[in-house]
């Protein structure tokens, strides 16, 4: 993210999936009239160059949530690029041709020689110790220089400016590695300014002060990952869960790759996976569908179309054992668990849902009442789909915090446990019964949101196909039985398809 | 200046008409830049008008109807904190909060009201922060009588049954015991500790042994001299008919009697300027996390409003000069933030804060000070004026884009005795801010030169010792261990 945390990457957010998975489940017969009470509001349309926009009137308040859901993230990433979805994401802030420049002509001068510096940089630097450390040293210098020259040319954060000064709130980005979604509110009245930002910005975009804001990003990257345990954790537990599938890369980027990145290849990463076939953009507020659909019309139809790039083919081949990495830390312990699932899309994504409510949300879910509340060897414990993402096939991942004094060893072993009675015993009809209920609650409560409902229904309608989904799932988890939980828990959650990650304390603390 | 923004509009047109006619490749519609957009006036922000009760038994309740989906919240203020709790007991008022509601009832245990809720997909929530005690319940229309009746019963009747009473003593061990993991939170604890003094009630925290102090007579105590219908605001905002809510209301909390309470006197924060230079050794991180500052101030201080303008100049958004220069400029941070905090009810802190590589510590430290004295030295443009007010008053009506927050704004300022009508007098004072007042209130509030420093990380990679900003005191954060 470019102004807070990314998607999926801590803890904390891993509560937020469990939430998000919850709301997305389901509801009894009365939801249809929900699905269509929505219908009649939302007003969906497609330009000629394949952009789409589904725009849903909400008129509680005169203000107005934008989301754009470019359906590229880490994800698409090769190695030696790794990053490169995030740092795109940051550039996408830095303006066009007219925004955020007094001289674009002179200021496409200095970024040129910046580009040739620096990779003249790289070519000194691949001599390893026989670079030449003087010709370096003048080569940084003209670096600095260049970055000098340019900035005297910025107009800085004019982009961000402009929606701060118009009285845009939650103005924001993020990338994941699914998507990078692309986020702000605005007083209604201001609609078009929104139009015409949005559009340029995947119009004509400048990445200026490139090397500056991989400096940036090389600084979220100690933040979160290098100096946080558990991020430190996730990165080894992700590598280890997948060897050829590219959801095992960190989102960040590895250091080394942000490093030697190139503006060139961030402009044809742009080039590749930014044409308006692949984007998707919700409205949701005080608007007039068919002001939206002249003004997208005036505003988006200028973006060239072309083909939507093609998905990620790379298979992860199921796994011959378990797999287990363990990170000497000198921080407490913790422990993740993930068993292989298959996608969002797949038949059983309704019964990992249901899974997670039993097993994973509230004081009377299996985990906490086994580890945290009998046992006392555990602070949370939970369990979850989501990560690393949901397009492709993701884990199913299981976490507990050990309370003081107690291992990881304990909590596995009891987690064990839970997984295994999902195996012999059938839920109970008052568990699935709850699932089924606090799913259509979720759900309900999502519904007073803008910037919620944009976000979900470009979420549906990219990952899934059809924002409708999101009220579908509701019927899908009202078909699920206990014999569904009983199987799938059967068919996936086996030793040899699963993937351990603990960090184990180094220094005797205290 | 918007008459002048529409001839450009048709000026613009009428070159790119004459650009795709003379060019027959150009195929892209021109569609005009921001800085040419005319917007209509913004529609009529509705503010609904909250109805404000007061009970026989003296708890105030503040009700707004919202018919647009079927659901009913509450959120009370109960008026306690941890600032009430004895210094050898820290943590009594965050377990009393916890277990109110997880402890039970006397006719119910709290694995019982789990049980009642999760299978509505209620939730029903107590907790007690520094300087205010909460209570929440969220619930579908239809169950709210079963909503209201279990909060009322955890407020009137908790049993703090003493298994509940030792699992949220696990979770406070637990958490003193992972305390030092995390730099942001070190970093921040330890700022607040410097400010407000390590013993003072608003930066103390728990240990191994305030904790085993607590017992349950300690927690019944809390309760019993806190807990009283007068001491409480309930906010209930949701699916219902004002009248009839207000009738539920008295018969969930019927038997509820007024009692006088006294909380005790906390001693006033008395804040001596003085600049330090702190370190705390954190060998497993490659970035420092670093906070600067002193004392801040109160909302009620008439400064407040030009201190607001200032501070979104100087860094509490992504247009401040901090992100500006510090973040893109230099590239020396990813978060990078400074803010002259106003509490409502004690004093907040000034702090400029960021993370940045090991190797850039210094450098980062002296960049976000010069931020700071900048504010003092010259006035701001009148760019940056005009973009903070701007922004300010533009935004506005997201004040009003849910109902929560409307109730729940209201008792805020009535909970610490500001006016009903603040949110309305802060716009109109900044409406008349100037870059004088700014300037003025940046030299009474903000002392470049009498700041406190703190940073968390490997001094042995740091750009420069630490030292050369002033005499460096090391802060052992080491956790202590009775009995050790």
């Amino acid at each position: 993210m470019r102004h807070a945390m990314r998607e999926s990457r801590t803890v904390l957010n891993c509560v937020a999936l469990v939430l998000f998975a919850v709301a997305v489940l389901a509801p009894k017969p009365a939801e249809a009239q929900d699905l269509a009470e929505f219908e009649e509001r939302l007003t969906e349309f497609t330009l000629d160059n394949g952009l789409k926009f589904l725009v849903l009137e909400r008129h509680e308040a005169p203000v107005v949530s934008f989301h754009t859901y470019a359906d590229v993230g880490s994800v698409d990433e090769v190695k030696g690029i790794t990053g490169l979805a995030h740092l795109f994401e940051h550039m996408a802030f830095k303006g066009t041709k007219t925004l955020g420049t007094k001289n674009y002509q002179a200021e496409v001068e200095a970024m040129a020689r910046m580009d040739e510096t620096f990779e003249a940089i790289k070519a000194e630097q691949r001599k390893g110790d026989r670079a030449d450390k003087a010709r370096l040293a003048e080569l940084q210098k003209q670096l600095k220089e260049a970055q000098e020259e340019a900035q005297e040319y910025l107009v800085h954060d004019e982009f961000e400016e402009v929606y701060v000064r118009e009285g845009g709130a939650g103005f924001n980005a993020y990338t994941s590695r699914d998507a990078t979604q692309y986020i702000v509110s605005l007083p209604s009245n201001k609609t078009v300014l929104w139009m015409s930002m949005e559009s340029e910005r995947f119009l004509d975009p400048v990445l200026r002060e490139f090397y500056k804001e991989k400096d940036v990003v090389m600084e979220e990257r100690r933040l979160s990952t290098e100096s946080r345990p558990v991020g430190r954790l996730l990165e080894e537990f992700l590598a280890i869960a997948y060897k050829a599938h590219p959801y095992g890369e960190p989102i960040v980027g590895h250091m080394s790759d942000l490093k030697t990145m190139t503006r060139a290849e961030a402009e044809a990463f742009f080039g590749k996976y930014y044409g308006p076939s692949n984007l998707m953009v919700a409205i949701v507020g005080d608007v007039n569908p068919d002001r939206m659909r002249t003004w997208a019309q005036k505003y988006f139809d200028r973006v060239p179309g072309g083909p939507k790039p093609d998905p990620v083919e790379t298979v992860e081949p199921p796994q011959l054992g378990e797999r287990r990495v363990v990170v000497d830390d000198p921080s407490q312990p913790f422990v993740l668990i993930g068993y292989h699932k298959p996608s969002i899309n797949h038949s059983d994504n309704a019964v990992f849902d249901a899974i997670t409510d039993t097993i994973g949300v509230g004081r009377t879910s299996r985990l906490y009442k086994s580890l945290v509340k009998e046992k006392k060897i555990a602070i949370v414990a939970t369990g979850f789909p989501g990560l690393p993402g949901n397009k492709y096939p993701g884990l199913f991942l299981f976490y507990a915090v050990p309370a003081r004094g107690h291992s990881n060893q304990e909590c596995q072993e009891a987690i064990d446990v839970e997984i295994e009675r999902l195996k012999t015993e059938l839920v109970s009809p008052a568990e699935l019964d709850k699932a089924k209920t606090r799913s259509r609650a979720s759900l309900i409560r999502q519904l007073a949101s803008n910037p919620g409902l944009a976000s979900q229904l470009t979420f549906y309608e990219v990952v899934t196909g059809d924002w409708r989904n999101l009220f579908r799932q509701l019927d899908q988890i009202e078909q699920v039985t206990a014999e569904d939980i009983q199987r799938v828990a059967r068919e996936y959650f086996v030793r040899k398809n699963r993937t351990v990650g603990v960090i184990e304390t180094t220094a005797a603390e205290n | 200046m918007k008459g002048n923004r529409l001839s450009t509009i048709r000026v613009s047109v009428f070159f790119a008409i004459l650009l795709c006619l003379a060019a027959p490749s150009c195929t892209q519609k021109y569609a005009g830049h921001y800085k040419e957009l005319e917007y209509p006036k913004l529609g009529d922000v509705q503010i609904p008008e909250v109805r404000r009760v007061t009970l026989d038994n003296g708890m105030r309740l503040f009700l707004l109807e919202d018919h647009e989906l079927p659901l009913i919240r509450v959120s009370a203020r109960i008026r306690v904190g941890s600032i009430y709790e004895p210094a050898d007991k820290i943590g009594l008022a965050a377990i009393t909060g916890t277990v109110m509601r997880t402890g039970g009832t006397t006719s119910k245990t709290g694995d019982e009201i789990d049980e009642e809720l999760e299978a509505i997909a209620a939730s029903v929530e107590t907790g007690i922060g520094l300087n205010s005690g909460s209570a929440s319940m969220s619930v579908l229309k239809e169950d709210v009588d079963t909503g209201l009746s279990i909060l009322a019963d955890v407020l009137m009747n908790p049993a703090f049954r003493e298994n509940k009473i030792q699992l949220a003593k696990i979770l406070h061990r637990s958490a003193i015991s992972r305390r030092n993991d995390n730099v942001g939170s070190i970093a921040y604890r330890e700022y607040q500790k410097l400010i407000y003094g390590p013993d003072s009630v608003y930066a103390r925290h728990t240990e191994y042994a305030t904790i085993g102090n607590i017992s349950r007579d300690d927690l019944v105590a809390f309760h019993t001299r806190y807990y009283h219908p007068n001491n409480v605001m309930l906010g209930i905002w949701g699916d219902f008919d004002t009248k009839q809510m207000i009738k539920k209301i008295e018969e969930a909390f019927e038997g509820w009697k007024k009692v006088d309470v006294q909380p005790p006197t906390v001693p006033e924060v008395r804040y001596e300027y003085r600049s330090t230079v702190n370190v705390i050794r954190k060998d497993d991180v490659n970035q420092s996390n670093i906070y600067l500052g002193h004392i801040g101030g109160l909302r009620n201080d008439p400064d407040y409003f030009a201190l607001i303008v200032m501070n979104r100049v100087l860094g509490s958004s992504f247009t401040g000069r901090l992100f500006k220069n510090v973040r893109s400029r230099k590239g020396l941070a990813y978060s990078v933030r400074g803010n002259y905090s106003a509490n409502y009810g004690f004093p907040g802190v000034f702090y400029v804060g960021c993370q940045t590589k090991s190797q850039s510590t210094v450098y980062a430290i002296r960049a976000m000070t010069e931020e700071v004295r900048k504010m003092t030295e010259a006035e701001v443009t009148d760019e940056e004026l005009a973009l903070a007010k701007e922004s300010y008053l533009n935004s506005f009506v997201f004040n009003f884009d849910t109902k929560g927050e409307i109730v729940g704004r209201l008792m805020t300022y009535e909970y610490f005795g500001y006016p009903a009508d603040f949110l309305q007098k802060t716009k109109e004072n900044i409406e008349k801010v100037t870059k004088a007042d700014v300037l003025r209130v940046a030299r009474e509030h903000l002392r470049p030169d009498d700041v406190q420093i703190i940073a968390v990380g490997r001094p042995q990679d740091f750009d420069e010792p630490l030292s050369v900003l002033g005499p460096l005191r090391e802060i052992d954060i080491t956790i202590p261990v009775p009995g050790k």
